[in-house]
C-alpha cells in the first residue's frame, strides 16, 4: 500500500516538470493548437542577455611603434635625398640610402645602420659618363617565414600578415647579415625578411647581375617575367629560370648569377619558376621596375615591402609628385600552411608539390604589399596632396584576376605590362581588371574636377571581388587600403576615423579575425553584440523532457504492476 | 665618384660598436649614435668580404676564472655535405667539449655558396653583449674568432640563425667542463621534441 502511494505521488509531482520542459514548438502544429486551446499561452521567457565585448582602446604605441617615428622625416644620408613620409611604419632611411648608393659606396656607419650585407647591392662603372653607376650587382636569399620548428610550437620566424594571422611563406629577401629575427627577445623576423619580395629597380641600359643565394632547403630559380633578358648569360649559363629547358635549378646551399641589360623601361615581375603552381604562390615573387635612362639617376635598388618609393627616379620625378608600388597576392592556407606540418624537406616537398591540388584552391587571405587590413594602414596607404599626380605601379602576383576599385577617383591607365599605351589607347576607369601576373601603371590624379577626383577625403581602395576585402571571410580585411589626402591623416599617419582610434582597436585584435568579436561591437549599449550563452536548462530542455517522460512511464509501469500483486 | 670595389673588399672593415645592447634590444638602434673606431674594445664587430666576427674576447676573464685554463682551437666546417638524413645543412661536428675557462679559437669554414653562422648563446652578458659570440662566413669563405668560456659546467647552444638553418640541421652544442645535459634536436645526439610523422 505505502509503495503504491509513493508511486502515485511521484507520478503526480512529475507532471509539473513534464509540462515545464515540454518542447511545444517541436510538436505537430495541430497538437500545438490543442495545447494552447487547453492551457492558454505560456509565460514570457527572457532570451539570453547580450555581452558587452567592446574592445578596449589600443594605445597608439601598440599600433605604430614610437621608435620608428623618427624614420618618417626627410633624410639626407651621404647625399641621398629621402623624402618625408607620414606612414605609421615607414621604411628605414639607412636601408634606402644603401639601396641607392650601393653597400660598396657608403660609409661603414651608414651600412651598420642598415641590415644589408657588404655585397647585397654593389654599384660601379659609370660607362656613359652621365653621373650614375651602370654596373649593378644584387644578391638575393631565399627565406622561410612562419615555418615549423622541431623544438617549439608556433611558427618561426614569425611574420603576421594581419593580427594573429601567420600563413607559411617563402620569400626572396635582399641578402642580410646577422640574425633573422628583429632582436633576441622576439620570434618576429627582421624588417628585411618579409612578404613581398623586395621591389627591384634598375635603370634602362644598366648591366645587372643578380645572384640567387639559395639559402633554403628546396631548389629554386628566378624567372624575369617581362624584363628584357637573353636566354643565356654571357658566360653561357641558363638565364630564363625555367628548369629543364633553361637551367638546372639552384640547389640548396648553391648560388646562381643571372645577367640582364634591359633595353626598355617598364613595370615587370620576377618569380621562382620551379614547380610554379606552388613556389610562386608560396610567395617567391616580386616587382621588377626598369626606369628610363636619365643623367644622375641613382635608383633605389630595393623597395623593401613595396609601397611608397622614397627616393624616386629622375624620370618619375619629372611627371609625378609621388610613386607607389602595389603588389597584390592571395594566399590559400591549405598550401601555405603545409610547411608548418613538417621539418623534413622530403615530406614538405611531397606535401607541397604532390598532395596539394591547385584545382581545389580556395584562398582565405588577400594581401597588399604582404599585409592585410588593418596592417595595410600602417605601411601601404596611398597618401596624396590635392592637385597632384601619383604614379601607381600595380602587380597582380596572385592566381586570380582582380578588380581594383578606387573610391573618389578615376585614374588613367598609362601602361600595361610595362608598355606605354599612348593617349589614344589609355583608359580612365574606377575599376581595373588585372589578370594574373599582369602589371598596370596608373596616373592617380587628385585634381578635383569631378572625374579625376571628387575632392579631398580618406577614400577606400580595394579589389572589388567581395572575398578580397575579407580575411578568412571576416571583413574588413584582405588588401583593403585607402587613398588618403594629407589633411585626413592623424599625427601617427593613420587615416582619421569617424569614431576616433577606438573604432580601429577591434581590427588590431587577433580575436576579431578569429571570429570572436561581433562586427558591430561598440556601436550600441547591447545591440549586435554577442549573446550570452543560454542557461543549462534552456539548452537541454528537450533532453530533460525526454528524461522526465521516461521516468514518468517507468513509474507508471511500476505503479500498475504493484496493483496486480 | 665611385670607390673601386676591390679596394673596399681588401680594406678590412673593423667596426666597434660601443653599445651592442642598443643595437639588438631595439629596432630603433639605427638612430642611436654609434661610434666606429679602431681600438681593441672587446665588445666588437669585425666585418669584411669573408663575413663577420662579433664579440671576440681574447683577454677578459669570466668571473671565477683565475687565468685562461687552456688554449683550444677548433676547425668547424659547414655545408650541405654534412647534413644528416632528413635535414639540409650540417656542421662537421655538432658537439664540442672544452675545459672551464678555456680560450676557444674557432675557425668556421663555409663549403656552401650561401652564408652560414656559428653563433653561441647564453654566455655571461657582462662580457658578451646579448650573451652571444658570433661568426658569420660568406659562401666559400672562412672566418676565425676567439672567446673565453665561463668557469662552471654548462651546455651552450651553437647555431646558424639564417632562417630555418637551425631547423635544417645547423644546431650544435658546446659543453664546458662536464656540461649540463643535452639540448633537444642536436643532429646525431638528441631527438626532436616535435618530430615529423613518417606514417
Ligand atoms: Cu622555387
Ligand atoms: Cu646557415
Amino acid at each position: 500500500m505505502t509503495k503504491r502511494r509513493v508511486y502515485l505521488l511521484a507520478l503526480i509531482v512529475l507532471v509539473g516538470p513534464l509540462f515545464y520542459t515540454l518542447p511545444i514548438s517541436k510538436l505537430p502544429v495541430s497538437v500545438q493548437q490543442h495545447y494552447y486551446n487547453v492551457f492558454g499561452e505560456r509565460a514570457y521567457r527572457e532570451p539570453p542577455a547580450g555581452i558587452s565585448n567592446v574592445v578596449a582602446p589600443l594605445s597608439i604605441d601598440e599600433i605604430c611603434s614610437p621608435e620608428l617615428a623618427a624614420w618618417r622625416a626627410a633624410h639626407d644620408i651621404e647625399g641621398v635625398q629621402i623624402t618625408a613620409v607620414a606612414d605609421c611604419m615607414p621604411d628605414n632611411p639607412w636601408d634606402i640610402a644603401v639601396a641607392v648608393k650601393g653597400a660598396n659606396n657608403v660609409s661603414p656607419a651608414t651600412l651598420m645602420k642598415s641590415l644589408y650585407a657588404l655585397d647585397t647591392v654593389e654599384k660601379s662603372d659609370d660607362r656613359d659618363g652621365d653621373g650614375d653607376p651602370d654596373l649593378i650587382r644584387i644578391r638575393l636569399e631565399v627565406m622561410e617565414l612562419n615555418g615549423k620548428s622541431p623544438d617549439v610550437p608556433g611558427p618561426v620566424p614569425r611574420f603576421e600578415i594581419a593580427p594573429g594571422i601567420t600563413p607559411g611563406l617563402w620569400v626572396f629577401a635582399p641578402k642580410s647579415r646577422g640574425m633573422t629575427t628583429a632582436n633576441f627577445e622576439t620570434a618576429d623576423a627582421n624588417r628585411l625578411i618579409r612578404l613581398p619580395a623586395p621591389v627591384i629597380r634598375v635603370e634602362q641600359g644598366d648591366e645587372v647581375e643578380i645572384t640567387l643565394e639559395n639559402s633554403h632547403y628546396l631548389p629554386h630559380t628566378i624567372h624575369f617575367h617581362g624584363v628584357d633578358h637573353p636566354f643565356t648569360t654571357p658566360q653561357g649559363a641558363g638565364n630564363d629560370g625555367v628548369p629543364t629547358f633553361s637551367e638546372h635549378p639552384t640547389m640548396p646551399g648553391k648560388a646562381h648569377t643571372y645577367w640582364l641589360r634591359p633595353r626598355h623601361a617598364g613595370t615587370s615581375f620576377y618569380h621562382c619558376h620551379v614547380q610554379p603552381h606552388s613556389h610562386i604562390l608560396m610567395g617567391l615573387q616580386g616587382m621588377f621596375v626598369v626606369e628610363e635612362n636619365r643623367p644622375g639617376n641613382w635608383l633605389q635598388t630595393f623597395n623593401v615591402g613595396a609601397g611608397r618609393v622614397r627616393a624616386a627616379s629622375v624620370a618619375v620625378r619629372e611627371d609625378y609628385q609621388r610613386e607607389y608600388d602595389l603588389h597584390y597576392l592571395e594566399l590559400d592556407a591549405d598550401l601555405n600552411n603545409r610547411i608548418q606540418d613538417f621539418t623534413d624537406p622530403r615530406l614538405i616537398s611531397r606535401s607541397i608539390h604532390r598532395d596539394y591540388d591547385i584545382v581545389e584552391r580556395r584562398p582565405e587571405y588577400y594581401v597588399l604589399n604582404g599585409r592585410s587590413f588593418p596592417y595595410t594602414l600602417r605601411e601601404s596607404l596611398i597618401v596624396s596632396g590635392a592637385g597632384e599626380n601619383n604614379l601607381l605601379r600595380v602587380l597582380n602576383g596572385g592566381n586570380e584576376s582582380l578588380a581594383l576599385h578606387f573610391h573618389g577617383h578615376k585614374p588613367i591607365l598609362t601602361h600595361r605590362d610595362g608598355v606605354e599605351l599612348g593617349a589614344e589607347f589609355s583608359e580612365q576607369r574606377d575599376v581595373f581588371s588585372i589578370a594574373s601576373a599582369q602589371r598596370i601603371d596608373l596616373n592617380l590624379s587628385t585634381v578635383n574636377d569631378g572625374r579625376d577626383a571628387y575632392g579631398a577625403g580618406a577614400w577606400l581602395l580595394h579589389d572589388h571581388r567581395e572575398q578580397a576585402v575579407t580575411s578568412n571571410g571576416i571583413g574588413p580585411g584582405g588588401g583593403v587600403s585607402l587613398v588618403v589626402y594629407e589633411d585626413y591623416l592623424d599625427e601617427h599617419g593613420l587615416p582619421q576615423t569617424v569614431g576616433g582610434l577606438q573604432s580601429l582597436a577591434a581590427f588590431f585584435s587577433p580575436d576579431y579575425y578569429a571570429g570572436k568579436l561581433p562586427v558591430f561591437a561598440g556601436m550600441g549599449p547591447h545591440h549586435f553584440t554577442d549573446v550570452a550563452q543560454a542557461t543549462w536548462l534552456q539548452r537541454h530542455r528537450s533532453v530533460l523532457f525526454g528524461l522526465c517522460l521516461l521516468i514518468w512511464m517507468l513509474l507508471l509501469r511500476a505503479f500498475l504492476r504493484s496493483r496486480r500483486v | 665618384m665611385l670607390n673601386p670595389r676591390a679596394s673596399w673588399r681588401t680594406l678590412a672593415l673593423r667596426i666597434f660598436l660601443l653599445s651592442l645592447a642598443a643595437h639588438f634590444a631595439s629596432v630603433a638602434f639605427a638612430q642611436a649614435p654609434h661610434h666606429a673606431h679602431h681600438d681593441h674594445d672587446d665588445h666588437a664587430m669585425q666585418m669584411d668580404a669573408n663575413g663577420m666576427v662579433m664579440n671576440s674576447n681574447t683577454e677578459n676573464l669570466p668571473q671565477d676564472c683565475a687565468s685562461v685554463s687552456d688554449d683550444v682551437s677548433i676547425d668547424v666546417q659547414v655545408g650541405r655535405e654534412f647534413a644528416r638524413t632528413g635535414l639540409t645543412y650540417g656542421f662537421s661536428a655538432h658537439v664540442w667539449r672544452v675545459p672551464p675557462c678555456a680560450r676557444l679559437r674557432v675557425t668556421l669554414r663555409n663549403l656552401d655558396e650561401v652564408r652560414h653562422q656559428w653563433m653561441v648563446h647564453g654566455l655571461p652578458k657582462y662580457l658578451y653583449p646579448q650573451g652571444m659570440f658570433h661568426l658569420e662566413a660568406n659562401g666559400r669563405r672562412e672566418v676565425t674568432g676567439t672567446f673565453i668560456v665561463p668557469s662552471d659546467d654548462g651546455t651552450y647552444l651553437v647555431h646558424c640563425d639564417v632562417s630555418h638553418h637551425m631547423e635544417q640541421g645547423l644546431k650544435a652544442q658546446l659543453l664546458v667542463g662536464r656540461g649540463a645535459g643535452d639540448l633537444p634536436s642536436i643532429p646525431g645526439v638528441s631527438a626532436q621534441r616535435r618530430p615529423d610523422s613518417y606514417e
